[in-house]
């Protein structure tokens, strides 16, 4: 039966038009075939245009639409959802991108624009003609969900999902839970003690039944896909090592932190012994005070006093020379939480920052306050000219120039030097590769969309939380473990989940197993089957995300992209030739 | 290159500067002053050398005696530093800083001690009238040659070697070597300053509060000159008689409004009193009220109560000279002053 077809050609208030002679084009396509519509409309995205699209359809009983408008990342589910509305299939609904692609890149050619555009909607109308109606792939989903990593994020995201009775394996490397949360003695601004915060997430760990907590424990293989990841898990214990296998219809990763380690001579690092780390510097803060004979507490290193402290801010960080050029986002307010309690412990010690500007943002901002009050002295270097460390007499001088007072050079002798050390991705890349998770350029795992996706990867199924995608503070690590917990319960809670029907699939007559398919899929989405007899390959269609890397590298032509079959693509490539 | 140092910004707290430490620098209180200008940028630049501890920075530096202390910069600071009232401590401790005897300082950190030396001058008055037998006759004449000699005495003691350490460390020891016409030309900025404090109309709203202290000064210096140099207790002319009387009114009439406002503590200016700032302003205004009244008792010839109400007046007398105009607040009218001609030499350069 022949397609009934209607084309709406958007002028995007302008934005098309003023390069685009939309009405040209509408005249140069009106008569192709198949064609019974054919309209221009100032905004195709706007409220009444929607409407009169539906409408349209159903009036002209139309079996397939074409817009032409803008990029379809901005509005290929609203006309999805016009022709599902309609009652149309919303795969018979084809994009020309005529403004980022047409209007915008040619603003300085108007007839080529418009050419351009005519040939576009042609081509367009080409794959409309032949384009089917397809239904999602609905497939089973395990209600249970693997927690990776048992800091601070995985135990509040394994106790949610527990609470929204989904199964949960709580994997953690370590022997005992926590992660770095039992380091900190007082979390800003409230000054919380992590230990007890640990004490109770442990609590409602043990209490919870949905909740199979696995410690000495790492991720060793994993397989499946979204509803269906079949996880192997190596579990150490006295007896040597065992292997643990479940079924987790989504995997949530919070794996977690490495603090900076400095360089050999990094501020003087591990060649002055009286510069240490931030960590470093808080274990010393709860275990390094003697109380004197009239009851004041001091704090020694290495048997001497320390009377005053100094710090460097960003070591690790905000890099001008090294790769690191993220903000760690917690050190500034670690550091003064940190120079607060050494204060309030031991109150003869002075305490001097070097910052590149405090970032203590949000309520942090108080302990900022309280720290200046307090008689705390801060030095602003410049990002280019760092502190220059040097030992004098067993101390350690801290020479910089201070952009607060002219640029002019001051200098401290302390009893210690802090270097505030931010966060680095695990050095542990194996559980990353394992699972294929994309990385950013801060190495960091990286989630689709920081502002609309934030927890997603492009792995379907597996969410991230916490400190593993970034520097995070334990509240937004708790707040980014909450939403990933969400995320990977909207998964696993129905039962069955739907997926975009547009992936690839082979032709068994003529797949002769080569490999090449496999050894380009970046989803691992294709395996070997037996078929009559003969080894073919077979695309798994919860796996494959429709990216079309395997058609060009098959030599045979076996594999075929739904919804962008061969036929389809030679037909816009007919016209776009013509 | 400036060596930090915390002590620096815990002692001068105790000349005042309780809040400075709170600044994060973000520069409203400059931007803010009408008095500042690129040359002399303040007071961020101050509070930015107090916190880091920088002394030798602060003691080499004319901009405490530059600020005329509207109170602007306070009202609008964001974390309430309060930086006019450091450029008050620090002037504070600047006068102890030049003072070669360290007593400033030391009265300025303890209104105990300087109670005692208050005590101390009252009780050698009393000893000396006591000496005297208490005869009216020669304790007035006394008293008369103590003002003149605790003057000269005064000044030639403290005040002069004082301003000599001031212009040492703040023209010598910085380096500035200037030629002798240079000191000569830049002399009427001293004048002119010592007796109008004209700079001080530079600050936003404040002519009326320059016309009240300049009719102070005026009024202050005719007191002097009238009871020193015209005699005014013994004089038999009627002119002296009454100009004695319009200047002393004058004294405790303006004295008493300033007194008023640091009570009410409506401007910014008035809201941070220190012990300094009450004992010289209150022995100003009992100074003018018992002139005022000596004098009224001796031309209605009451005499017998005139000896306890000369006392009382003596006595104020003696600890303004000997401990207030020497050590307290009133060195401002000469350190200001200087500063401006400092100030003009250093920019000679």
């Amino acid at each position: 039966m022949k397609k009934k077809l209607g084309v709406y050609i958007c002028a995007c208030g302008g934005n098309i038009s003023d390069y685009v002679d939309i009405e040209k084009v509408r005249e140069a396509v009106k008569d192709e075939d198949c064609l019974v519509l054919a309209k221009t409309t100032m905004f195709a995205c706007g409220d009444t245009n929607q409407k009169d699209m539906e409408q349209d359809i159903k009036e002209n009983d139309l079996s397939g639409i074409v817009v032409a408008s803008c990029s379809p990342k901005l509005h290929l589910t609203t006309f999805r959802g016009v022709s599902e509305r309609a009652g149309l299939n919303k795969y018979n609904y084809v994009h020309a991108n005529i403004r980022e692609q047409g209007s915008w890149a040619h603003s300085d050619n108007k007839v080529g624009a418009t050419e351009k555009a005519i040939n576009l909607v042609k081509a367009a109308i080409a794959k409309a003609r032949l384009a089917e109606s397809l239904e999602p792939i609905i497939i089973e989903s395990k209600r249970s969900v693997a927690v990776i990593g048992a800091g601070v994020a995985g135990m509040k995201a394994a106790i949610s999902l527990a609470r929204m009775k989904d199964e949960v394996y709580l994997i953690e490397r370590e022997g005992k839970v926590g992660g770095h949360l039992s380091a900190l003695e007082k979390i800003s601004p409230e000054g919380t003690d992590g230990r007890e915060l640990l004490a109770r997430l442990e609590k409602e760990i043990a209490a919870e039944p949905n909740i199979t907590l696995l410690t000495n424990a790492e991720v060793t293989g994993t397989s499946g896909n979204i509803g269906d990841f079949k996880v192997d898990v190596t579990i150490k214990g006295s007896q040597g090592e065992m292997v643990k296998q479940f079924v987790a219809g989504s995997i949530l990763v919070a794996t977690g932190f490495n603090s900076y380690t400095p360089a050999e001579g990094e501020f003087g690092y591990s060649n002055i012994k009286s510069v240490i780390t931030l960590p470093e510097f808080k274990a010393l803060i709860s275990e390094g005070g003697k109380a004197d004979a009239d009851g004041t507490m001091r704090l020694y290193y290495n048997n001497r006093e320390v009377q005053s402290i100094a710090y460097i801010y960003c070591v690790g960080s905000r890099q001008v020379k090294g790769e690191n050029k993220y903000c760690s986002r917690y050190c500034c307010t670690a550091a003064i939480q940190s120079s607060l309690d050494v204060r309030e412990k031991f109150p003869n010690v002075d305490n001097f920052h070097f910052t590149r500007g405090v970032r203590t943002y949000g309520k942090q901002e108080l302990i900022y306050k309280e720290s200046n009050d307090k008689g705390d002295v801060y030095i602003q270097f410049p990002d280019k000219k760092p502190p220059v460390v040097s030992e004098e007499n067993g101390k350690v001088l801290v020479k910089a120039i201070d952009i607060l007072s002219e640029k002019s050079e001051s200098e401290v002798v302390a009893d210690l030097l802090v270097l505030v050390t931010g966060m680095v991705p695990d050095s542990d890349t194996a559980l990353g590769n394992l699972l294929k998770l994309p990385k950013g350029r801060d190495k960091f795992f990286n989630e689709i969309h920081p502002k609309l996706r934030p927890v997603e990867t492009v792995i379907d199924g597996i969410t991230i939380a916490g400190t593993c995608q970034g520097p995070k503070n334990v509240a937004e690590s708790v707040n980014s473990a909450l939403s990933a917990a969400a995320k990977s319960h909207s998964f696993v809670s129905l039962g069955e989940l739907e997926l975009e029907p547009i992936v690839a699939y082979v032709d068994n007559d003529t797949c002769n197993w080569c490999t090449a398919c496999s050894d380009v899929c970046p989803f691992s989405a294709v395996s070997m089957i037996d078929h009559n007899g003969k080894a073919v390959a077979q695309i798994n269609k919860s796996t494959c995300k429709g990216c079309g890397m395997c058609l060009p590298v098959c030599p045979s032509d076996s594999i075929e992209l739904i919804s962008f079959t061969n036929k389809e693509m030679e037909s816009m490539i007919d016209v776009l030739a013509q | 290159m400036s060596r930090l140092d915390t002590k620096f910004g815990k002692k001068l707290k105790k000349y005042g500067a309780t809040e400075f430490n709170r600044c994060y620098n973000c520069g409203t209180c400059t931007a803010v002053c009408s008095l500042t200008n690129s040359e002399d940028s303040f007071p961020r630049s101050m509070v930015r050398l107090s916190a880091a501890g920088d002394q030798n920075g602060i003691e080499s530096s004319l901009k405490p005696w530059l600020c005329y202390y509207c109170g602007e910069c306070s009202t609008s600071c964001p974390q309430t530093a309060n930086p006019g009232e450091l450029m008050m401590s620090l002037r504070r401790w600047l006068t102890g800083r030049y003072d070669w005897t360290g007593l400033s300082g030391l009265f300025y950190r303890s209104s105990l001690v300087t109670i005692i030396a208050m005590v101390l001058v009252f009780a050698g008055v009393i000893g000396y009238a006591a000496y005297e037998s208490f005869d009216m006759e020669r304790i007035m004449h006394t008293a008369h040659y103590f003002e003149m000699f605790a003057i000269m005495g005064v000044f030639a003691v403290i005040l002069l070697p004082n301003i000599v350490r001031m212009w040492y460390l703040t023209v010598i020891k910085p380096g500035y070597k200037l030629p002798v016409k240079v000191y000569a030309s830049s002399m009427s900025e001293l004048f002119i300053h010592m007796f109008t404090q004209k700079r001080a109309l530079g600050c936003d709203d404040n002519q009326a509060r320059w016309f009240a202290h300049l009719i102070l000064v005026i009024g202050y210096l005719t007191l002097l000159f009238t009871t020193v140099f015209l005699d005014w207790f013994s004089t038999e002319s009627m002119f002296v008689v009454v100009l004695g009387y319009v200047v002393s009114a004058i004294v405790f009439a303006v004295t008493f409004v300033f007194v008023l406002g640091r009570i009410k503590q409506k401007q910014e200016i008035a809201k941070h009193s220190r012990p300094s700032d009450w004992f010289f302003i209150i022995w100003l205004l009992l100074m003018g009220i018992t002139a005022f009244a000596v004098r009224l008792f001796i031309d209605l010839d009451l005499l017998a109560g005139n000896l306890w109400l000369f006392l009382f007046h003596f006595t104020i007398l003696a600890q303004w000279a000997l401990i207030i105009v020497p050590f307290g607040k009133w060195t401002h009218f000469l350190y200001r002053s200087f500063a401006m001609y400092f100030d003009k030499l250093q920019k000679s350069k």
